[in-house]
């Protein structure tokens, strides 16, 4: 045991260090959570600094839980993190099995792809609102006018015009809207994050045995259940990396929200916790405690449900 | 059934031409070893066969059909791969399984067929492993497993005991031979290694730079090969080869003598030299003469135990009438 106990002094500052770095914020965290502590405010004044004498319970926790803003930063949380990685692996194990063939301009097309993955997110998020997705300037608002001058014209056609004459006239979507934004989000993140799914699976492909293919050909394997039987077996475990990855970076999404529609009825956790934050420091951490144990949960569930159907 | 007839096929990666038009036939029920040095084409035809590779030219015929442009699957071979390319993510019983689901065969039908084959090749305790679980020997037999449930017309092996160690090669050997005699199904089998070949062949085709140097019965190439090449690459140790005045005096250009038939005789002998290494495997003992007069060193098997060592004066007999002689292009004559 003596010859252990060197290399355990060596690993011990890195160890403290660690462990300080992660338990310091928390166990502030879960102080502030339960006492009073607000920035600002002219009649309580010992509110302003943290303090047990402002001890508050679970106070806080409740009035988290009773905003009504709580339950739909959950589900918008929740909705806009599972869209993501549904829309990510897919588009990222069809794409990566696409150019995993090889063909000309294969290296121009591979850094091609990736590069979305190059962009700032808040960056991101201006170019799709503004230049993609505006109902008016951006690509969406010419394509929907330009569709719907086609339309126009096709009306006046001599014998067919009646027909189309019973097709409405589009409308573009408002990506700004309460009701859409969250889409507005998914769509951008999915675009900024597939590359680096279709990254993960491309280098996993490239490991594929290639006579097992060959020797599911001879057994008469076709393409879908060469797909199916060893591909999709084979890009199991990154398929896990890429969700359990992206499930913690997409839980923290902060800045698309911001820009897309500054939270206006499409808040996220995150979201929320900045608000609190402006003022009301306890609020903000009971609601950051919540969004703890929601990654956990969230994390267990998703590498649990991957296990089960892929390694079978 | 399974009579597989090469009608001037061709291959052609690119500009190189790696296999020449070739002509071969493999009997029903035939063991056809394809047996030549690293890179002579002996997998490509193989794969040819399987279809996994394209003909540039020629037919392939299975049973008096022709089968070219047939899908692999549906040309009713089975093979078994040097990797063993077994599912990784498949237990050994869904491994074996698998051809017959592609097939869309009752569930009921393939776990009998499953339960027979495992049982045919030891496999049954282990039908609920998966593959990474088995050793080399076990992930072979799971390989010859999937192959023989598909009930093929002929199996095709790609150098499949290479990745098994010395004992192990032995014993698989002995039990692909086993099997064949079992089932007379057609067996078409590559490898590198001519022990393999002479052992279990019917019949062996020679190959190098993608053309057939001589195709017979492994006694047949022992025996009378055509060529020097075939005379150098059967048998073990390699035969012993002169050019010059010995080979002249035969009415040869080259003659070849085998280590086995070359005596050691207390004097007299036709070639006098001096012992190098002397290798003592107990059954025999390989003696690597030199200053026999010679340009070459010649390789003598000795049988038992012969005390000889480094340096001892020794004198050769060689059997006058086991040389094999051959002409300046290298061909067998007579």
């Amino acid at each position: 045991m003596s010859d252990r106990r060197l290399p355990r002094l060596l690993q011990t500052p890195a160890v403290l260090l660690l462990l300080v770095w992660m338990l310091v914020p928390l166990s502030m965290t879960l102080f502030f959570s339960f006492i009073r502590y607000v920035l600002n405010n002219t009649i309580r004044p010992e509110w302003t600094t943290p303090s047990l004498s402002n001890w508050r319970g679970f106070g806080n926790y409740e009035f988290v839980l009773n905003s009504k803003d709580f339950v739909l930063a959950i589900q918008n949380s929740l909705l806009i993190v599972c869209s993501i990685l549904f829309l990510t692996v897919i588009f990222g194990v069809l794409i990566a099995v696409l150019i995993n063939k090889s063909f000309p301009g294969q290296g121009i097309v591979r850094v091609l792809l990736i590069s979305p993955f190059f962009v700032m997110p808040a960056v991101n998020a201006v170019l799709w609102i503004n230049m993609i997705l505006d109902p008016v300037l951006g690509l969406q608002g010419i394509a929907v006018a330009g569709i719907n001058g086609i339309v126009d014209n096709l009306q006046t056609m001599p014998v067919l015009g009646g027909f189309f004459s019973l097709w409405p006239d589009f409308a573009p979507i408002s990506f700004r809207a309460t009701q859409t934004s969250a889409y507005a989000v998914i769509m951008m993140v999915t675009w900024q994050w597939t590359p680096f799914a279709v990254l993960i699976f491309m280098t996993s492909l490239q490991s594929e045995d290639q006579q097992q293919k060959e020797a599911a050909i001879l057994d008469g394997a076709g393409l879908w259940s060469q797909f199916r039987f060893l591909t999709l077996p084979h890009l199991g475990r990154p398929i896990a990396i890429v969700v359990m990855i992206q499930a913690i970076f997409h839980l923290s999404l902060y800045a698309e929200i911001e820009i897309v529609s500054r939270g206006n009825g499409n808040k996220n956790l995150p979201y929320l916790i900045g608000e609190f934050a402006n003022n009301n420091i306890g609020a903000a951490s009971a609601t950051g405690i919540f969004a703890v144990i929601l990654a956990n949960i969230v994390a267990i569930f998703l590498l649990r449900m991957i296990g089960k159907t892929l390694m079978e | 059934m399974g009579r597989i007839v090469l009608d001037n096929v061709t291959k052609s990666f690119g500009e190189t031409q790696v296999i020449p038009p070739l002509n071969l036939t493999i009997e029903d029920g035939e063991f056809a070893v394809f047996v030549g040095p690293s890179g002579c084409g002996k997998s490509t035809l193989l794969r040819m066969i399987a279809g996994l590779e394209d003909l540039t030219s020629g037919n392939i015929a299975i049973d008096d059909k022709v089968v070219t442009e047939v899908p692999p699957s549906k040309r009713g071979l089975a093979m078994v791969f040097q990797s063993y390319a077994l599912y990784p993510h498949m237990t050994v019983r869904k491994n074996i399984g698998f051809p017959l689901r592609m097939e869309k065969m009752s569930q009921a039908e393939i776990d009998k067929r499953v339960e027979t084959a495992a049982k045919s090749l030891n496999l049954t305790d282990y039908l609920d492993r998966k593959p990474g679980q088995l050793s080399g020997g076990q992930r072979q037999r799971v390989a010859i497993g999937r192959a023989i449930v598909r009930d093929p017309s002929a199996f095709l092996f790609d150098e499949p005991l290479s990745n098994l160690d010395a004992a192990l090669r032995v014993g698989m050997r002995l039990e692909i031979s086993e099997m064949h005699e079992r089932m007379q199904t057609t067996m078409i089998y590559v490898t590198h290694d001519q022990v393999e070949a002479m052992t279990m062949a019917d019949k062996i085709v020679v190959l190098q730079a993608g053309v057939i140097e001589q195709v017979g019965t492994p006694l047949d190439l022992y025996n009378k090969p055509q060529n020097l090449f075939v005379a150098g690459f059967i048998g073990s140790p390699r035969m012993n080869f002169t050019e010059g005045e010995e080979a002249r005096k035969r009415g040869a250009h080259t003659i070849g003598i085998r280590p086995e038939h070359i005596d050691v005789v207390a004097s007299g002998g036709v070639w006098n030299g001096k012992v190098g290494v002397a290798e003592h495997l107990g059954s025999d003992t390989f003696l690597h003469v030199h200053d026999t007069g010679l340009a070459e060193t010649i390789t003598v098997r000795a049988p038992g135990e012969v005390t000889m060592k480094y340096g001892d004066r020794i004198s050769l007999a060689p059997r006058e009438d086991l040389i094999h002689r051959f002409d300046a292009q290298g061909l067998r004559i007579g």
